[in-house]
């Protein structure tokens, strides 16, 4: 007499396996495992022999029955019971993988995918082994049969097998631990294999199958399968992930070109639990710096992956894994550049601005204070060379520069409205184009730039001395001119036009300067900087006795026909009459530090620091608090705003919106304890606000140190001035200033304002 | 009803082209397939081997020689048994690189797996490797040495035979855990190490 639950079993198969599972029988079956669950697992052996048997004797009707039976076991019956029911269930699923009908190995994959990945069992089975499933799955990922149409099936079905052995162990730490590096280094590449077939390597490959569209071809599926993947990864298997895509892209060549790679990074950033993508931005780096002997191409598509994905971990980054990454990318691009002058420099270049772009769309994705932290920390690393400074490290200071000027201008696009306008560095820009000179000039500007409110007589300082400078051309001179006319309409108001006035008479002192060894044409460049400054001034900062005064100079200079004292800057001056070189220049035409300071007292303002004849030493002070460390200047300069502030108390302050400023600056002061960078971020937000006050006020009290558009117009109009200039000696600026300033007084009826801004009136 | 003793499993490695995949074929299916592509990433297998009574499953995982399938192949070694590395008596430099594949066996594999070096080919009259140079190659590595034909099905049969006895041999040695049926865990092979190797020729 058979047990009662072989005959059961038995009574499922129909005589002929065409007929299929016989319904009711198996209702049978199923009441009887529910009924006496103690028997499931003989049930299940049994079937597993039955089918073993049918298997060896090629009867696969017989076998898919079985399979069904099984099946439709697995989801009846209850979790508490099941456990040594799946044992057999595993065992012919395996028995179905072992043989090479792809039929048995696809029906297979369905019930692990359709059935046994879904259910839920309770007891967990700690001596479970999956790696013959992840070793069979990833083999038919790559399978190659003749026929398309079965290679795709087999491959969908090993994708389906990874994907239902990941959702099967990945959630359960009880389980096989697939994030082991024998399981993933299997189950990662057999994806990627997969993936990059599809379109989007069309023909890269001499055996792409026909990219299907549809969604379910096997690229379609494995991208599915690895975002799935990627998506349950904790930060600890983050790497184990990474590491066989790396290895996978560098064994197929998949860096150059890198349309996959950045295909496949961009899946993996934005499926990757936000929190640890960063991890892949180090990955990457990490593996940038392992190929660091690879081909300049490698390593620049590499690179340029970087830069695609960077942005996406940015905002996610913080603290010191932004300027570890800035620090690493600051390493590649100081190796590279000492490779530099080996062959194949040219390559060496496209890495190094792959660098530099990756960096600066690193930057565009940080919030502002840490924008200017890490242009503070680029500065840092910018080598101070003066006396034995070799070819590369001028290259390194180009290069980080550069990287440098990348930061600020996505610092400035992003924050249009915070301290300058993103026209501010194009004049940088143009100095970056590097010759010597201007590697010094933009040196000493850009930090400063960054706290200009601040540093303002150190800055004119460093550009002064820029101009003086033996091997200016006129592109550097007329690049100075434009970022000090910048300055002065950004920046310009009473307490810093001493400063201004200081910096002008500095510039003529520096062209009549015998000492020198300046050309000819250089002096009259500074001539005509300085004057060109002069006339601007008083359109920023009103006060007609000093635009009064310009005038006359200018005059003055026409009509003692010593025309190439004013712009436009020419190479060589070709007057008909040069006068000799060394000739003094008539007083009328120069100007004069008396006249400056009467035309301050005049409007009212304090003239004390322009009726110093003492101005070297002066300037040292400030030269020398530029070599203390930042927060310390800072203060210093702070103090500095301080006692020039309480030195003038009689001044009435004509504009409240400086007040703020100064406020800000107190608070700063006052806040000494809170750390650097908060106390950053504070003044950036202060200086914000006295920016937006003082766009508004500022219409009102008719000042032109104006909105964004208004200053636009103002630049173009310098810029044209610069470019116009050629046919007329005569600067054109006072007409157009004139028109300008007209505008904003047609513009800037108070009611209006009152009426639309009453809250910010209120300021 | 089937059933089997032990369960091992065998991996076969060589530069591309010595003809892996058609010594897993004349083994497995008795056919030689000739005009046999490129094996793309991992190739499976499995033959059941009878030796003293005993039934002993063979699963036989058949690697791509390509370098660029590397990372995936080299995963494979971790559980394997027995290792084949296969090269083309009538191809000096698949000879050449077999160093390079010492490298990786001993950098991925496990420790004591049971190695084999496989010349392939002898049916070519073209032979540029001496069977001496290989045998001592073998010799100075603690391999096995065989060599082989899968076209004309020399020593083929012969090869798996002689693995499947030298681990079971081994096995039965140490004592080590057994693939047995009535081990209901065991759903597939488990890795574990085998006994030390010593060079001699298995024929």
């Amino acid at each position: 007499m058979r047990p009662r639950y072989k005959r059961l079993v038995d009574n499922i198969f129909p005589p002929n396996p065409q007929d299929g599972l016989v319904k009711n029988n198996m209702e049978q079956l199923t009441f009887y495992s529910l009924s006496s669950p103690e028997k499931l697992d003989r049930i299940g052996e049994y079937l597993y022999q039955r089918a073993c048997r049918d298997l060896s004797r090629k009867r696969n009707g017989f076998v898919l029955i079985a399979m069904e039976a099984m099946d439709q076991l697995l989801v009846a019956c209850h979790a508490q019971t099941l456990n040594l029911f799946v044992e057999s269930f595993l065992k012919i699923v395996q028995k179905l993988l072992e043989s090479t009908e792809p039929d048995l190995q696809v029906l297979a994959t369905q019930s692990v995918i359709v059935r046994f990945a879904n259910i839920e069992e309770d007891t967990p089975s700690y001596h479970r082994r999956y790696d013959f499933f992840v070793s069979k799955f990833s083999s038919m990922c790559h399978n190659n049969h003749g026929d398309d149409a079965t290679k795709d099936m087999i491959r969908l079905a090993g994708i389906r097998g990874l994907q239902g052995v990941i959702r099967k162990t990945v959630s359960d730490d009880l389980v096989e631990n697939i994030w082991e590096p024998v399981h993933m280094d299997k189950i990662v590449p057999s994806l990627l294999y997969n993936m990059q077939d599809s379109r989007y390597l069309k023909g890269m490959e001499p055996h792409s199958p026909e990219p299907g569209e549809e969604k379910n071809s096997p690229p379609q599926l494995a991208e599915t399968c690895i975002r799935e993947l990627v998506g349950r990864a904790s930060f600890g298997h983050v790497r184990s992930v990474l590491k066989p895509v790396l290895k996978h892209l560098d064994l197929h060549n998949l860096w150059a070109p890198n349309q996959f790679a950045i295909h496949t990074f961009r899946i993996i950033m934005f499926s990757i639990q936000s929190q640890y993508s960063y991890a892949v931005v180090e990955s990457l780096m990490l593996h940038l710096d392992e190929n660091s002997k690879a081909e300049p191409k490698i390593r620049t598509s590499i690179a340029d992956v970087l830069s695609k994905i960077i942005a996406i971990a940015a905002e996610e980054s913080v603290g010191p894994s932004v300027l570890e990454i800035i620090n690493s990318l600051l390493t590649q691009l100081r190796t590279s550049v000492g490779r530099e002058r080996e062959p194949g420099g040219g390559e060496e270049h496209a890495y190094q601005e792959a660098l530099i772009n990756a960096l600066g769309e690193f930057a565009a994705h940080l919030p502002d204070y840490q924008k200017i932290e890490i242009m503070m920390f680029i500065m840092s690393k910018v080598p101070y060379i003066k006396q034995q400074g070799g070819m590369d490290d001028n290259l390194l200071q180009h290069m980080l520069l550069k990287s440098l000027l990348t930061v600020g201008r996505r610092y400035n696009s992003v924050s249009m409205n915070t301290t300058f306008p993103a026209s501010f560095l194009e004049p940088l820009m143009r100095m970056s184009v590097v010759r010597d000179p201007d590697l010094r000039l933009l040196k000493c500007s850009r930090p400063d730039a960054i706290f200009a409110r601040k540093y303002v007589p150190e800055l004119f300082h460093c550009l002064v001395e820029g101009l003086r400078l033996e091997n200016n051309t006129v592109d550097n001179v007329e690049a100075v001119y434009t970022t000090l006319a910048l300055i002065a309409i950004e920046l310009a108001c009473d307490d810093v036009l001493p400063d201004f006035l200081n910096m002008i008479l500095d510039i003529q002192t520096g062209a009549l300067d015998k000492t020198t060894g300046l050309t000819a044409a250089q002096r009259y460049s500074l001539h005509a900087v300085a004057i060109s400054l002069l006339v601007l001034l008083p359109h920023v900062v009103i006060i007609s006795p000093l635009s009064e005064y310009a005038e006359k100079v200018v005059a003055a200079r026409q009509e003692q026909d010593l025309s190439h004292l004013l712009p436009e800057l020419l190479v060589g001056y070709e007057v008909s009459q040069p006068p000799p070189p060394g000739s003094p220049v008539p007083q009328a035409a120069l100007i004069d530090r008396q006249a400056l300071a009467d035309c301050l007292k005049d409007a009212g303002l304090d003239s004390q620091h322009i009726t110093s004849t003492n101005v070297v030493p002066h300037r040292h002070s400030w030269v020398e608090s530029a070599g203390v460390t930042l927060k310390g200047s800072v203060t210093d300069l702070t103090n500095m705003e301080l006692d020039s502030a309480s030195s003038t108390p009689g001044i009435q302050r004509k504009y409240p919106e400086e007040e703020l400023t100064f406020e800000a600056m107190k608070r700063v002061l006052a806040e000494s304890s809170v750390v650097k960078r908060e106390a950053e971020a504070l003044r950036q937000k202060q200086l914000n606000e006295a920016f937006r006050a003082t766009t508004f006020s500022e219409l009102i009290t008719n000042n032109t140190t104006s909105e964004e558009e208004s200053l636009q117009t103002k630049l173009n109009e310098l810029f044209s001035r610069m470019a116009s200039g050629l046919s007329t000696p005569m600067t054109p600026s006072p007409a157009s200033s004139h028109s300008s300033t007209h505008k904003h007084q047609q513009t800037a009826p108070v009611p209006v304002y009152e009426l639309l801004f009453p809250e910010l009136f209120a300021y | 009803m089937e059933d089997y003793k032990f369960l091992f499993k065998v991996v076969l490695v060589g530069n591309a082209g010595v003809g892996k995949t058609c010594l897993v074929r004349r083994f497995t299916q008795g056919i030689f397939p000739p005009g046999q592509g490129a094996t793309i990433g991992v190739d499976f297998m499995i033959k059941t081997v009878e030796i003293d009574n005993e039934k002993i499953k063979l699963q036989i995982w058949d690697t791509a020689g390509q370098e660029r399938f590397r990372s995936i192949t080299q995963s494979y070694y971790r559980s394997a048994h027995a290792l084949i590395l296969v090269y083309d008596i009538s191809c000096q430099p698949t000879f050449d690189c077999l160093p390079d594949w010492l490298r990786e066996i001993e950098e991925y594999a496990s420790q004591n797996v049971l190695r084999i070096l496989v010349g392939n080919k002898v049916d070519r009259e073209d032979r540029e490797i001496p069977a001496q140079v290989g045998e001592d190659f073998a010799q100075r590595h603690s391999m096995y040495y065989l060599e082989t034909s899968a076209k004309e099905a020399h020593n083929v049969e012969n090869l798996f035979l002689q693995i499947a006895a030298e681990l079971m041999e081994q096995m039965r040695f140490k004592e080590l855990p057994r693939y047995e049926q009535e081990q209901a865990h065991s759903i597939n092979g488990r890795t574990t190490a085998i006994g030390d190797s010593c060079c001699s020729r298995l024929s």
